[in-house]
């Protein structure tokens, strides 16, 4: 293989993302893999833009940007999207962006299992059919003969499933602890250091858009919960789905909670467990200066294992490049595994 | 006479060195002192055991010491001491009869409350928090029925990692 023609599905933060890495870092891909990629079509909620031939990275992402629809690209702009820009084109690999349902897991679970069908292989951002119907999703790959990869469904940059799976592949995985939600992280964290009270840090991170304008999905702990269910199928093979997972959220929390925790050098953290016992997101006690301990929108992870004892891991959970970096390192593991 | 003792300590550098000073200046003899750096406790602690021999009010002394230095000490002749656990509640904790909720943890085998402090916002609602010894390796124990008890009283629970 010396070329591989991508699709991105999604073109929001995480899709944008992806294209503008793509540009970056094409000659270091062709360096690494000898294979030259090429983006054939992307694609958001309404349209598109699709060219055999390549399309340029940036102008996708201009046009996005001054426009709000694909298919304002000169010349390949197009009004198909969904399933039918798939079949529009001749590609090798999908990369799946669109945003996380936790409802029916569209469109992603279609567009997957359709990539699949066509044998091509998917890299995804995406936690909604993940979450839902982990199992179905893996197989439909596996019988398909293609590779599904979903680092950035877990933690954006932080690598963690790609690490516990191939890094550190002589151990077996015992639990995972983390924090794998950036905007209930930031705050916590903030609580913390001004002794304010839960609303008003929440209005501010809404005003810096750390926090969504519905900030329901971070704050009650659905997020960090899709990703639990990812962490306990892909890394402890618990066959486990949303609905497993024990969920409380931070929107209860108050000063004084948190005051009181800092009496006993604690602070309190929307923590994930991930284990065969327990499948948990809640708020927890950590002691102030042990791993846990990280401010701000950044997520962590300590992986306990049965020959390296404990790795923990800290990186930036979102964010557009961040989880393109995620995306992209799976499409070079494909790559890597083609040639 | 002699004393067993277990102590833990962080991992940082120095600490050895501080648990040793005492013990001289105090007026007793270091026997054995075993620490093995490598191996770590649960809570990420190196366990260092150590055997004293002098008088006993200058036993008392040491101990005492290393108390106020902030050591926690998990064995004293070879008695397994207790650890310290904290958690917090949020809710209608007083109206949901706190005595009960004590009453509950504290009927536990080998557990007891050591402190509750609590926070009262004004209104129905309010925060406690509550410090519990309990005998080494019960700790999940006591969390599943903290959780138990407050998934009964619609509490808001808050423990450790």
């Amino acid at each position: 293989m010396d070329e591989c023609k991508i699709i991105i599905m999604g073109f929001g933060s995480v899709g944008q993302g992806v294209a503008n890495a793509i540009s970056m870092k094409k000659d270091l891909i062709k360096d690494k893999t000898g294979v030259a990629v090429k983006v054939v079509a992307a694609a958001d909620s309404s349209s598109s833009a699709i060219s055999q031939e390549g399309l340029d990275e940036e102008l996708l992402v201009q046009t996005k940007k001054e426009s709000g629809k694909l298919s304002e690209y000169p010349e390949f702009g197009s009004d198909k999207n969904g399933e039918d820009v798939l079949d529009a084109v001749e590609y090798d690999c999908l990369i799946e962006a669109t945003p996380t349902n936790i409802v029916d897991a569209e469109p992603a679970f279609s567009l997957t299992l359709k990539a699949f069908e066509q044998g091509k292989d998917v890299v995804t951002s995406n936690k909604g059919h993940l979450a839902l119907k982990f199992k179905e999703v893996v197989n439909a790959a596996e019988e398909a003969g293609v590779e599904f990869r979903y680092e950035a469904s877990v933690g954006g940059a932080m690598p963690i499933i790609n690490l516990a799976k191939e890094t550190i592949s002589s151990c077996d995985i015992k639990s995972v602890k983390g924090i794998l939600n950036g905007t209930t992280n930031y705050i916590l964290s903030r609580m913390t250091a001004e002794g304010s009270d839960y609303e008003v840090i929440l209005k501010e991170s809404q005003e810096l858009g750390i926090a969504e304008t519905d900030p329901t999905q971070d704050v009650e702990g659905i997020d960090a919960a899709c990703k639990t269910v990812i962490l306990a199928n892909s890394l402890l093979g618990i066959d486990a789905t949303y609905s497993d997972v024990k969920v409380t959220g931070i929107s209860k929390i108050n000063s004084q909670a948190i005051e009181l925790a800092k009496k006993d050098d604690y602070l309190i953290k929307l923590i994930a467990e991930v284990s065969k016992d327990n499948l948990q997101v809640s708020p927890r006690l950590v002691k102030r200066g042990s791993s846990y301990d990280v401010s701000g929108t950044l997520n962590m992870a300590t992986i306990k294992t049965d020959l390296a004892d404990e790795v923990s891991v800290i990186g930036l959970g979102a964010g557009s490049l961040e989880t393109a970096s995620a995306m992209l390192t799976d499409l070079i593991s494909i790559l890597k595994n083609k040639n | 006479m002699r004393l067993n003792l277990v102590l833990e300590l962080m991992d940082v550098p120095g600490q050895l060195v501080k648990v040793l000073e005492p013990i001289g200046s105090l007026g007793a003899n270091l026997v054995t002192v075993i620490h093995k750096r490598d191996y770590k406790t649960e809570n990420g602690k190196v366990p260092v055991q150590l055997t004293l021999e002098g008088e006993l009010e200058d036993l008392k002394n040491v101990v005492k010491r290393f108390e106020e230095m902030g050591f926690t000490i998990t064995q004293m002749d070879d008695v397994i001491l207790k650890e310290k656990i904290s958690t917090i509640f949020f809710g209608h904790i007083i109206d949901n009869d706190l005595r009960d909720t004590m009453d509950r943890i504290n009927d536990l085998d080998g557990v007891s409350i050591v402190g509750c402090e609590i926070k009262l916002d004004g209104e129905d609602r309010s925060t406690a928090l509550l410090n519990i010894e309990a005998d080494i390796g019960l700790k999940q124990f006591i969390f599943d029925k903290i959780e138990e008890i407050a998934e009964e009283k619609d509490i808001l629970v808050i423990n450790e990692v």
